[in-house]
């Protein structure tokens, strides 16, 4: 639909600049680091340069002797005051804030050096010495997989998911969780199918790199323990603290700033564990302040293999398909048996499919954690389902959009994970960047080692469900409003749009309502600001809030004016009486109401969402999720054949938000992920050597500069307004990464005839395989 | 921590790097604050000589132009002088990293960093460059043929300091251009690069031609060849020349940007496309290609 069809309001639909934007341009806006907090010791982190061993020893001696330092903390002594409460993690409870029985991947904490000034903590760390007894490191999935070592001795599953009870106490496996879906027969299908394609793919890690780094600060005030941090999930944060230092939630308090930018990096367990453990069992304050090299081992996006094959009929409809996803979560589960679960129900792709099999599962290695990043996992499925149907379509000569299109699942579809599929336009994605990029037109060669290609590719994404959000709305005497919300503004303007949202209810215009930034003491539960849902659920908490707001001055109004409520009508002028037309303005109002000034007028809601757990035996579920993300991207691109790079000419992406709140952010968040996308195509990539990063620092781990930006970039808002949407509208700000890597590698493709599995796509990849194909004309 | 110097006069800063322990120079500190950030910068004195007058001119010499070791590397790459006199030194200095950068880093600071990979080397070991060294002992010349001696090592000895870039003018018929291959981000640091100055010729009445080739990040230092080849050979001829030549001296260092398989082909490719742009500039009427690179 497009977006003007829309009745028009006062705020929904309109381009609200950022809130923030100004004082982030000016350099104003203070970032958690930067924020006034009480005089706190610096932290130094000693890190293990294992990949897999048993600490033998942990000698602090000289450490403690060094000047500056007020006290040399381990893992051991930790323990020896929290027990096995030190273990937390929101799957499973594996992640140790400072290991203590034996070390698992290069890079992970085994003492704390607390004292005066970054540099002398530094340095002390660096005294300390630890003795390990080498145990066999786990480097790759499959290696994990069929191995004998263990990363962790046991499973023990966090109090926070029921559905991972089972496997407590499970043993001599790296296997953390399964998901396994069985719809129809797919090995029976796919013998007699007309066509078959079937590959070995591959996503290597990669690191969120957001600008900010990752910061805690934590002390002690009196019998309660207060943290400042850059974090994603403040109310989570508050619960991990209050079960590790045993304490009820209304001693700890968890204040956030805005995020310079996160992506998934600063979620769940990053520093809060050890900062308040540290100024908890240290009664003192400390602020922990990681360096960029230290921020590549906090978390990173699952390395995933995905063995996959998809059939297809004389007819061209799909009749099978089957995916065998591995996803590596390194160390620490983290989230991944979530990612695991959500993300490989939809390995197979958004397309009708008459029988599928997908088995998924979440494997421990000896790396950094992998943990939530922008996609949850599904960008690593669909480069597998996409690469799969591509060949499809040219195995049968069709076209691959054409072939998409007869095949994407549709309005009321009951998807292979047994969900009904709506407000997720897959078609009107697909031929909006199609037809951007002038896709049946011919093409024009390249000249000389130019070869020309296009590409396009569709993602789908389910919300996460069930998940809960809740907002407190004030609404001022004066008329302004001041919302509490614990949705993290992270630079995807939720704080723009929570309050257009609430302006939009109560007709307010921009810059009437405030945002207050998350603040546990003050801001109420809010489940994650995480994949994309806060639009849709923060959004409808906020709508529901301004709604019982906008019922309560109608309900003072007809009591002022004696009317019936049904009388009077709430516009951007004050309360009206539709029969004598009378009007008072809601400063009046409520200073009637209250007899003072400065009054304000408070109203909550919550929302939360449910869904129907999977069948034990199939893995489906007729409410898998509340709502699906609909995106595509479609790509005209250039392959230089002696230098094997790719310049991108045109990149077009297209996202069904259901609705948007503000069409400019939208746009901002389709352009976003896909160049985020485009580095995960061409080079992003963390580099591994015997467990230890090899390119993590920035002068070394790639990012897209200017001068990788396509030469054209569109950004296409597709509106498919949700039924339970606020306004109809969904969230954004994963779609347009979730097909950007497959729709680049089929444009690659067409270009040079020559079918990628492994990511990136880098210069090196792409003239080895040139050379292989002018040899035997192979895959890569 | 290092002792920070700020010295008025060259005769100081000179003192101080002779007195001082482990002294290093402090140029534009875009080198030395990333050592210093990790944790590998082991001077005991920062000499920072950013505060003495005349370090940073350019000026026009009787054999070409004389660049002061603190000039900015966007200074020559803006500066008309340079433009006019060494055209391909100002394009390559334009190349080097980001104009932040640029606008940081200084001429001497770039050659004493000692970088195989770094830009400008390619253009001046083509140019035949000179550096002069300075120290408390006096001051010294040496060809930039011979300055970089081994994987980051320079001909810089402890207490020396670069007072001067000097290169000669380039032969106005000369065709000159820059390859710089990435295999990354577009705009990291090089996989591979070559400088390419194709001279005399027809016009000399000589019969003909010679190739010179500067490559960076294709080996432990930069190198540099040259080749002679027929005046009225083709372009192809002239290409296969000069990979012939260069080939010997590609020794790559494997890393995350390439293999030493791909970067030795990256090379080759950096060295067809300098020599063919340069050959055929030289042989074009040259205003299509003048036009060409000012749109670069
Ligand atoms: C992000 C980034 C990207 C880069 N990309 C490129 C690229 O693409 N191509 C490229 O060529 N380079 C690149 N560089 C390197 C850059 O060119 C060098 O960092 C810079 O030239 C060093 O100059 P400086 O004045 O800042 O040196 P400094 O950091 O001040 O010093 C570097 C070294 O030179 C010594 N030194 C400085 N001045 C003198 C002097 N007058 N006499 C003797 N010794 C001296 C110092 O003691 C130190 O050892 C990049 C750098 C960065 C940070």
């Amino acid at each position: 639909m497009p977006e003007d069809s829309f009745e028009t309001g006062v705020a929904v639909g309109e381009r609200w600049a950022r809130t923030d934007g100004r004082a982030k341009v000016r350099g104003e806006l203070l970032y958690a680091a930067d924020q006034p907090a009480r005089p706190c010791l610096d932290v130094a982190i000693h890190r293990s340069t294992w990949p897999h061993a048993r600490l033998v020893s942990v000698d602090t001696t000289d450490a403690r002797a060094m000047d500056g330092v007020v006290a040399v903390v381990t893992g051991a002594d930790l323990h020896a005051v929290l027990g096995e409460r030190m273990l937390t993690g929101p799957a499973f409870a594996d992640q140790p804030c400072l290991a203590y029985d034996k070390v698992r991947y290069v890079g992970e904490p085994i003492a704390a050096v607390i004292g005066y000034g970054p540099a002398a903590v530094r340095r002390a760390a660096e005294e300390i010495d630890v003795a390990y007894a080498d145990l066999e490191p786990i480097h790759d999935v499959d290696a994990a997989i069929a191995g004998t070592a263990f990363v962790h001795d046991e499973l023990r599953p966090s109090a926070v998911f029921g559905d991972l009870r089972h496997l407590r106490g499970k043993k001599d496996t790296n296997v953390n969780y399964e998901y396994t879906l069985r719809h129809g027969n797919s090995g029976a299908a796919a013998e007699t199918a007309a066509h078959t394609t079937s590959g070995d793919f591959w996503c290597p890690p990669t690191h969120h790199v957001p600008i900010e780094l990752p910061f805690t600060a934590a002390w002690p005030e009196g019998d309660r323990i207060e943290v400042l941090s850059t974090t994603q999930t403040p109310s989570y944060v508050r619960q991990t603290l209050a079960d590790l230092l045993d304490l009820p939630l209304n001693r700890v308090r968890v204040r956030c700033a805005p995020l310079g930018g996160s992506f998934g990096a600063k979620m769940y367990d990053r520093l809060e564990p050890l900062a308040a453990a540290l100024a908890w069992t240290q009664r003192t304050a400390v602020r922990i302040a990681v360096t960029r090299e230290e921020a590549f081992l906090l978390t990173t996006r699952h390395g995933a293999a995905v063995t996959g094959s998809m059939a297809s009929d004389e007819a061209g409809d799909i009749v099978a398909a089957e995916a065998d996803v591995r996803y590596d979560t390194g160390a620490y589960a983290d989230v991944g048996p979530r990612i695991t679960a959500k993300s490989g129900m939809i390995a197979n792709g958004p397309y009708r499919i008459a029988n599928a099999t997908v088995r998924s599962r979440c494997v421990y290695t000896n790396k950094p954690s992998a943990g939530p990043f922008r996609g949850f996992g599904v960008p690593q499925v669909t480069w597998a389902h996409e690469s799969l149907i591509d060949e499809l379509a040219r195995a049968r000569d069709e076209d691959p959009a054409a072939f998409r299109r007869r095949n994407l699942l549709r309005e009321g579809d009951v998807a292979v994970m047994g969900t009904t599929m709506h407000s997720a336009d897959f078609i009107s994605c697909l031929d909006a960047v199609t037809g951007a990029v002038g896709w049946d037109a011919p093409l024009e060669p390249a000249a000389g080692r130019l070869r020309r290609g296009r590409g396009v590719a569709v993602g789908i994404k389910a919300v996460l469900t069930p998940t809960i959000s809740n907002a407190t709305l004030q609404l001022n005497q004066d008329g302004s409003a001041t919302l509490l919300i614990s949705t993290v503004d992270m630079g995807q303007g939720s704080d723009t749009i929570m309050a257009q949202i609430a302006a939009e209810v109560l007709c307010l215009g921009e810059g009437q309502v405030r945002v207050v930034t998350a603040d546990t003491d003050v801001t109420p539960y809010d489940t994650i600001t995480a994949g994309s849902r806060s639009t849709y659920h923060t959004g409808n908490a906020v709508r529901l809030a301004a709604e019982k707001m906008r019922d309560r001055l109608i309900g003072l109004a007809a009591g002022r004016l004696s009317v019936e409520t049904t009388d009077i009508k709430l516009t951007s002028d004050g309360v009206v009486s539709t029969q004598t037309q009378e009007t008072l303005t809601v400063p009046d109002l409520l200073l009637g109401h209250f007899g003072a000034r400065g009054t304000t007028l408070t109203t909550e809601a919550d929302f939360a969402t449910s869904w129907a757990p999977y069948d034990k035996e199939t893995g489906r579920s007729p409410q898998v999720t509340e709502h699906w993300f609909a995106g595509a991207a479609a790509v005209q691109l250039i392959v230089d054949t002696a230098t094997g790079r790719v310049h991108i000419e045109h990149l077009a992406v297209a996202g069904d938000v259901g609705r948007a709140i503000n069409p400019a952010l939208v746009e901002q968040q389709l352009t976003g992920a896909a160049v985020m996308g485009i580095g995960h195509a061409l080079f992003d990539e963390l580099v591994f050597d015997e467990g230890q990063i090899t390119n993590g620092t920035l002068l070394d781990y790639q990012l897209p500069s200017i001068k990788d930006m396509p030469d054209r970039i569109t950004p296409i808002v597709i509106q498919s307004p949700h039924r339970s949407g606020p306004f109809g509208a969904k969230g954004v700000g994963e779609t347009a990464i979730i097909p950007l890597a497959p729709a680049i590698s089929n444009a690659v493709r067409d270009a040079i005839g020559i079918r990628f599995t492994r990511l990136p796509l880098t210069p090196e990849r792409i003239i080895t395989a040139l050379a292989e194909q002018h040899t035997e004309g192979g895959t890569a | 921590m290092a002792v920070f110097h700020r010295p008025g006069t060259l005769g100081e800063a000179c003192a101080l790097m002779a007195e001082r322990g482990d002294a290093m120079v402090y140029g534009g500190g875009t080198a030395v604050q990333i050592l210093e950030k990790q944790g590998v910068l082991f001077a005991s004195d920062l000499v920072d000589i950013s505060g003495i007058p005349g370090l940073a001119n350019i000026e026009e010499t009787s054999s070409g132009v004389r660049i002061g070791p603190m000039t900015t590397l966007r200074a020559v790459e803006t500066s008309p002088l340079v433009r006019r006199v060494t055209p391909l030194a100002a394009r390559v200095y334009g190349h080097v990293a980001n104009p932040r950068v640029r606008n940081t880093a200084s001429v001497g600071g770039n050659l004493a960093h000692g970088d195989y990979r770094l830009d400008p080397p390619t253009a001046l070991l083509v140019l035949d460059a000179t550096v002069e060294l300075t120290s408390s002992g006096g001051t010294r010349t040496v060809p930039l043929r011979e300055f970089f001696v081994d994987f980051q090592r320079t001909a810089v000895r402890p207490g020396e300091i670069i007072t001067a870039v000097e290169i000669p003018r380039q032969d106005e018929a000369a065709g000159s251009w820059f390859a710089k291959l990435s295999s990354l981000s577009a705009n990291d640091w090089p996989c591979a690069s070559a400088a390419a100055l194709v001279t005399g010729g027809r016009r000399f009445g000589r019969v003909a031609r010679r190739i010179r080739l500067g490559l960076g990040a294709v080996a432990p230092t930069p190198v540099f060849t040259q080749v002679e080849v027929a005046a009225d050979a083709g372009a192809d001829e002239a290409v296969d020349a000069a990979r012939q030549a260069a080939e010997p001296l590609i020794d790559p260092i494997p890393d995350v940007r390439g293999g030493v398989a791909f970067k030795r082909h990256l090379a080759l490719v950096a060295v067809e496309e300098a020599v063919r742009l340069s050959w055929e500039e030289r042989s074009d009427a040259r205003g299509f290609f003048r036009d060409r690179r000012r749109r670069r």
